[in-house]
């Protein structure tokens, strides 16, 4: 059986050649266009980031989210060995931070060693403000307005989380239907889309607790190490409140124990009947993480040893209420651009906003649970909310790594409604 | 023009043989080379007809075939399960040998014309492979890191060889400079490259680039090689001058061409096969008197076209694409033979087709 499955998908292929043959497509798609090497790729060279903590209780509850961005810019300049005054353009995607924190992140490049000349900006395309920051910079590398860049991601939720992040709505905005959609909380309508698209509790709950245990797996295994780059902070002991200096190098959201049964007892957060609690839900966290983008050419040029490349996005609007549907939305686009089917694709990093959101985009795309966040995802370890985009390329390139893989996406949903995914290749 | 029917087998490759001019090898696919068995043929050309004096079937799709140079009853395959095998014509059935080292479909073989004790193969995985039929295992992998439909050796020299690939370059190979630096790589010629600016002709725009699926060296001038694929054009480069762009442009196809064959009689004669269901005879407009007044007429039509050269005549009676075409190397210039989709084997003499 398969052996069958190999001789279609061969058969398939061939027939993608002799049909690309006729098309005359000058950008070849498909699985085998993507896997060739172009000096023209643009190639991630390092990825890392530092370790998510729990937001108001974690190693990084007193740090501030531009100390986390310095301590990731260290980190990668360090392991990448790049020079940084090669780097022309940063781009550090930030959803709570006043003002876009667009002064103190280039302020933090600036103190992590970059020299004036390279420019630095923040962005706010709200959950994916990471993964926007990624591909802003990998698109300025494309049309040659750059040629290295570094796309990166940065939050403090435990510092600037709260109702302060959204400006009070105008008269018009409120009279206006769908943009008054805009400011529903999400676990609210989290819960409105799980009732109306029927995912039950226990499918909830029991995703969510694959989840913490992947994750617990997966730190006992140490396959975060890789990514992870240790930084020291001060952190103030609650109890005593006296200043210490810890080193945090491991994610402190993933709890070990975590059944579907235990899920099970905690009470709804948003509705009495509802089935959304905090342990179905992402941890409000902090954190950063960098992405170092280049040309292939360039990467050669230089020396810097290539880990994957990024190949395509794409990003779709849905309704603000169902903003959960994203990753649903966006992920056919960007296979569709890539020519790519979902069984071509090893791994997918899909964002665990909310389980219900998550199980039923995998649902409705019909994928693979197997192939669905191996190493657990967002309900584990957190959702530093600007860093996630960032934090996914690590995930993704490392475990497409350990285990030979080669293909994989990696996707969010968007606060007010959007999604957006991205097509990796693993080097 | 005869003609021979591949029933069930739809054709990928043909051949003359070197030795004798009345027998041509066919490569060829059941269910269009997606999936299924192939079938080599060894046909004979007789005076009641063509007929199949041999056939040899095979586990997975055929490719392509090539001649031994050095012995007359061998022939190898290139098959779509990364194999590629060595038949004797006198005997039945199995072939002598088989070497199984691509990871995926090989797409072309060809035997070193001068050496003629080696041969190559290409494949979709991004490789070619340098094998002799005495070794077990093959002698030098040159990678290309991109689909490679066609390498070739040169017909000059025992130790150069060339491949275009789906990257849209030209590739020369030279074993005899040290694998260490580049995998004998010495020169790497973007196909897509417009030619040179020049006068009374728009200047030229930038051409994507598109797949290339053949190529074949010129067979009297040594550093003229002739490539052609998915953008339908059929270019010239000459590799004394790789910056320079195409010396030769022949757009005509109306989609892509798939073959392309240097006559072995005249030097500035090319065949092509395409997937628009033709075989068109060119002259690439280097032999004298031919092109000069053709040049003045084509100057102001197409920016495109260079070289003086045009298209001499095109036999349309195949009714599925044409994916092989070659010249017999013998008697009177211009008999050569095609297969395709169709199912068929058509043996022609090319003059007839010619205005």
């Amino acid at each position: 059986m398969a052996n069958q499955v190999g001789r279609n998908s061969q058969a398939q292929e061939r027939l993608s050649q002799v049909s690309n043959h006729l098309s005359g497509a000058s950008s070849r798609k498909g699985k085998q266009a993507l896997l060739e090497k172009h000096p023209d790729d643009i190639v991630v060279t390092c990825a890392l980031r530092t370790a998510i903590t729990k937001g108001g209780k974690g190693g990084f509850k007193d740090t501030q989210a531009a100390d986390l961005l310095h301590g990731a810019f260290k980190a990668l300049i360090q392991r990448s060995g790049i020079d940084p005054s090669l780097v022309e353009d940063i781009a550090v995607g930030a959803v709570l931070a006043p003002g876009g924190g667009a002064t103190e992140f280039r302020a933090a490049a600036l103190a992590a060693g970059f020299p004036v000349t390279s420019s630095c900006k923040s962005l706010n395309r709200q959950c994916s403000s990471g993964l926007q920051a990624c591909v802003d910079i990998a698109n300025a590398i494309k049309a040659g307005m750059i040629e290295v860049g570094i796309g990166a991601g940065a939050e403090t939720m435990s510092l600037q989380y709260g109702p302060q992040a959204v400006t009070e709505f105008s008269e018009l905005l409120e009279e206006h239907k769908l943009a008054a959609d805009c400011k529903v909380p999400m676990g609210v309508l989290s819960e409105a889309m799980a009732k109306d698209k029927g995912i039950p509790r226990a499918a909830q709950d029991a995703f969510a607790a694959a989840s913490f245990q992947k994750a617990v797996e997966a730190q006992k295994k140490g396959l975060f190490d890789e990514e992870i780059a240790p930084l020291t902070v001060k952190w103030t002991d609650p109890k005593t409140d006296e200043e210490k200096t810890i080193t945090v190098s491991r994610d402190d959201g993933v709890r070990e124990g975590i059944t579907a049964e235990s899920l099970g007892k905690i009470r709804p957060a948003f509705a009495k009947d509802g089935s959304i609690h905090a342990g179905n839900a992402s941890q409000i966290s902090d954190g950063a993480a960098a992405v170092l983008l280049m040309k292939r050419s360039t990467a050669e040029r230089l020396g810097q040893t290539i880990v994957g490349k990024f190949v395509q996005a794409s990003v779709v609007g849905v309704a603000p209420l169902l903003m959960g549907v994203g990753p649903a939305a966006a992920i056919p686009v960007v296979l569709d651009k890539t020519g790519l089917s979902k069984d071509d694709v090893d791994i997918f990093e899909i964002n665990e906003a909310f389980a219900s959101q998550c199980l039923f985009c995998i649902k409705e795309l019909g994928l693979d649970e197997k192939k669905i966040n191996p190493k657990g995802g967002a309900i584990a370890f957190g959702h530093p909310l600007g860093v996630t985009g960032a934090r996914q390329v690590s995930t993704l390139l490392t475990e497409l790594k350990r285990t030979g893989q080669r293909i994989g996406i990696t996707s969010m949903c968007v606060g007010t409604g959007m999604g957006m995914a991205a097509v990796w290749v693993a080097e | 023009m005869l003609e021979f029917r591949t029933q069930g087998f739809n054709g990928y490759g043909i051949k003359y043989s070197p030795f004798f001019d009345s027998r041509i090898a066919v490569a060829a696919s059941a269910n269009f080379g997606l999936v299924g068995n192939g079938r080599l043929y060894i046909l004979g050309l007789t005076p009641n007809g063509i007929v199949a004096e041999k056939w040899f079937d095979t586990q997975d799709s055929l490719f392509d075939t090539a001649w031994s140079e050095s012995h007359e009853n061998q022939i190898l395959v290139a098959s779509g399960d990364g194999s590629i095998k060595l038949f004797d014509i006198t005997l039945s059935q199995f072939p002598i040998q088989s070497w199984q080292e691509h990871a995926r479909e090989v797409f072309s073989v060809h035997w070193n014309l001068v050496g003629k004790d080696t041969f190559l193969s290409s494949s979709w995985d991004g490789t070619v492979k340098i094998w002799s039929p005495n070794a077990a295992a093959s002698l030098t992998t040159l990678p290309t890191h991109s689909c490679t439909y066609s390498a070739e050796f040169s017909p000059h020299s025992p130790s150069v060889l060339s491949s275009v690939s789906s990257d849209s370059h030209l590739r020369i190979f030279d074993l005899r400079t040290p694998a260490s630096a580049s995998n004998h790589l010495t020169m790497s010629i973007p196909i897509h490259s417009p030619p040179k600016p020049r006068m009374g002709a728009a200047a030229p725009v930038g051409i994507a680039p598109s797949e290339a699926l053949s190529h074949d060296w010129n067979k009297y001038r040594d550093s003229v090689i002739a490539t052609a694929g998915v953008d339908r054009v059929i270019r010239t480069f000459d590799i004394r001058a790789p910056g320079a762009g195409p010396i030769a442009v022949l757009p005509g196809h109306e989609y892509a061409v798939r073959r392309i064959t240097w006559s072995p009689h005249l030097s500035d004669i090319l065949l092509s096969a395409s997937y628009d269901m033709t075989c068109r005879v060119w002259s690439d407009g280097s032999a004298m008197g031919v092109g000069a007044e053709q040049l003045q007429n084509t100057v102001h039509q197409d920016p495109m076209f260079l070289g003086g050269g045009r298209e001499m005549g095109r036999m349309g009676r195949h009714t599925e694409f044409v994916t092989g075409v070659d010249w017999c190397l013998f008697g009177a210039e211009g008999w050569c033979a095609s297969t395709g989709w169709d199912e068929r084997v058509l043996v022609w003499d090319c003059r007839a087709v010619m205005q």
